[in-house]
């Protein structure tokens, strides 16, 4: 390790010479670490806290983006929210909704298949081949899976519809635009997951899966007694991971339904986009967004516990 | 016994590459399109007349499809930010976990807490924030609001934690300053952790879409994915051959980063697994 003995620490030689006891040195090898901290601190307080307390200012007011402000007008914005025939709540609800059955489809394949592959790769071989051609996906922008897919599903002479010799309607009718999107994503995503699981698998001890097999038990009795249980932290982890991933879910209908048929698709995230950038309804959509955020967060932290607290 | 053995490896192996065929076959239609004609779209995923026509046309289109200056925002903000955060995060990784001060456990459960904050919460009031002195449409605003990246922040600390004590300990006694541990212990050491946080931080906003969505508005100042959303989907999106090319350019540097740095790039999304 290379150090170099000629620089002295000045704040050190400083205080000694003064002689002035630990007080003071105590106070200056505190500022000086804390210094360490302050470019962090600066990016930290200007683009999160502020636009947290921002945020917090803009969904009280009837906020305007062109003129950059408008009247205040209390917790109409989130009043408003709890109101059905509204315009924002109906939105909301909507969205959430139509997010939830996103999610409810998205994480338990983005569990299951990804533990799968994840344990046919670790019990195969060319696992150096096989794990990094499925995990690819993964490293490409949500906009240019969706722009291929898109193409891929397009009703008339798409790919897929004549790779299987079928008129499907895909992205315009449902329940097949669920479908398209839950595919597209899980296409784009799984390879995350399956990287994580099969690092899970490799930490189990060889001897314990031999002990098994030696008493007889088949692949899929190893499988269902031995490698679920080892990796089941892992496991919630992926389901945590991939509900907040899954309820963000934005490009995808934007991109490839457009929200359609008849807004079944329009996600939460679109909404508040809409509402906020289109319509310019910032207040609305800011309460809108910290609603949403909330919710997140109370259903990760659930989910959370419930893994832990099974251990 | 062996044979039995050797049949169900067959099967596992006719899964997996029905697997890898599965995950190709929107690459390669991406792949043979961006060289098909126009007119031919959808015939066959081998191009019965390839072409690099479409590549002519598309940068023949400087004025509303300046595909070559996106590519350039998209790489100088990805790198910008990587090296802004990775710097940042690691001397804020350091102090936490290797110095003594006033306030250092208020910042680590700030920085913990912070993690829950999903972007959507920030999204407009960022917007606000940055249109309020004028950034839109700038550099700024597409580099500085991945700047607070406590995740890096937590994943250093972690990395940081695990270095032996000795070695800052033998440091200190040969007097060399905080910024020289720093500097020549503790960021060599984590160079496999920050290589780490740069490629995933790079991969996360040169692919993110929604950001610099709200964040530019002009037609030069898109980055990649924006651009070729906005501007293919309103002018040209009958044109696959066209589109198919754009993405195509679109994602060779993730393709390139990908073949250079699997084994990083798996190893950091392992990483992020680790609690």
């Amino acid at each position: 390790m290379m150090i170099d003995p000629t620089i002295r620490d000045p704040d050190i030689s400083y205080v000694r010479k003064i002689g002035n006891g630990m007080a003071v040195y105590k106070f200056w090898d505190s500022l000086s670490s804390f210094l360490f901290t302050i470019p962090f601190l600066v990016c930290f307080v200007l683009f999160l806290v502020a636009p947290l307390i921002f945020g917090v200012i803009i969904s009280l007011h009837a906020w305007n983006p062109l003129v950059g402000g408008g009247p205040f007008v209390g917790l109409h914005n989130y009043t408003q929210l709890f109101r059905l025939s509204t315009l924002t709540g109906h939105d909301f609800w909507l969205g959430f909704a139509n997010t939830a059955i996103f999610v409810c489809i998205s994480v338990p394949l983005l569990m299951v298949i990804p533990l799968f592959l994840a344990y046919l790769i670790f019990r195969s071989p060319l696992k150096s081949l096989f794990r990094p051609i499925l995990f690819f996906p993964t490293v490409l922008s949500a906009t240019a899976i969706t722009t291929v897919w898109d193409f891929l599903l397009q009703t008339q002479n798409g790919p897929v519809n004549n790779v299987i010799h079928a008129h499907i309607p895909w992205l315009v009718r449902q329940p097949w635009a669920w479908i398209s999107i839950d595919l597209a994503t899980i296409w784009w995503s799984m390879g995350f997951n399956m990287v994580i699981i099969y690092a899970a698998l490799t930490q189990i001890p060889e001897s314990t899966m031999e002990a098994a097999r030696i008493d007889g038990a088949g692949s899929f009795r190893v499988f269902a007694s031995i490698v679920i249980p080892q990796v089941r932290n892992v496991l919630s982890f992926i389901i945590v991971i991939s509900t907040i991933a899954s309820f963000n879910l934005f490009a995808q209908p934007m991109l490839m339904t457009s929200g359609g048929p008849n807004d079944s698709t329009m996600s939460l995230s679109y909404f508040i986009y809409e509402h906020g950038f289109n319509d310019f309804q910032m207040g609305p959509a800011t309460a809108m967004a910290f609603l949403m955020g909330i919710i997140l967060a109370i259903v990760s932290s659930i989910q959370y516990r419930l893994s832990r607290r099974e251990d | 016994m062996l044979t039995g053995r050797r049949s169900t490896n067959m099967i596992k192996i006719f899964v997996l590459i029905a697997a890898c065929v599965i995950t190709l076959f929107p690459v390669a239609w991406m792949i043979s399109t961006a060289f098909t004609p126009n007119g031919e779209a959808f015939s066959s995923i081998i191009p019965a007349h390839a072409t690099i026509g479409n590549f002519i046309t598309l940068f023949g289109l400087r004025d509303q499809f300046p595909i070559i200056r996106w590519l350039c925002n998209s790489l100088l903000v990805a790198t910008c930010t990587a090296v802004l955060v990775t710097l940042i995060d690691s001397l804020a990784a350091f102090a936490l976990a290797r110095l003594r001060f006033w306030g250092r456990k208020v910042i680590f459960n700030m920085v913990i807490v912070s993690l829950v904050v999903p972007f959507i919460a920030l999204l407009i009031p960022l917007y606000v924030e940055f249109a309020k002195y004028n950034l839109i449409d700038s550099y700024w605003a597409l580099i500085l609001p991945y700047t607070s990246n406590a995740f890096g922040v937590f994943l250093l600390y972690q990395f940081f934690i695990g270095i032996p004590n000795e070695l800052q300990e033998a440091a200190v006694m040969d007097g060399a300053n905080k910024l020289i541990i720093w500097k020549n212990i503790f960021l060599p050491l984590s160079t496999p952790a920050t290589a780490t946080l740069a490629l995933l931080t790079f991969m996360n906003v040169y692919n993110d879409f929604f950001w610099p969505l709200v964040a530019t508005t002009s037609t030069p100042m898109r980055t990649l994915t924006v651009g070729v959303q906005v501007v293919s989907v309103s002018q040209y999106s009958t044109n696959y051959p066209l589109l198919m090319t754009a993405t195509l350019i679109s994602v060779i540097p993730m393709v390139i980063a990908f073949l250079f740095t699997q084994r990083q790039l798996m190893q950091g999304v392992v990483m992020t697994g680790i609690k």
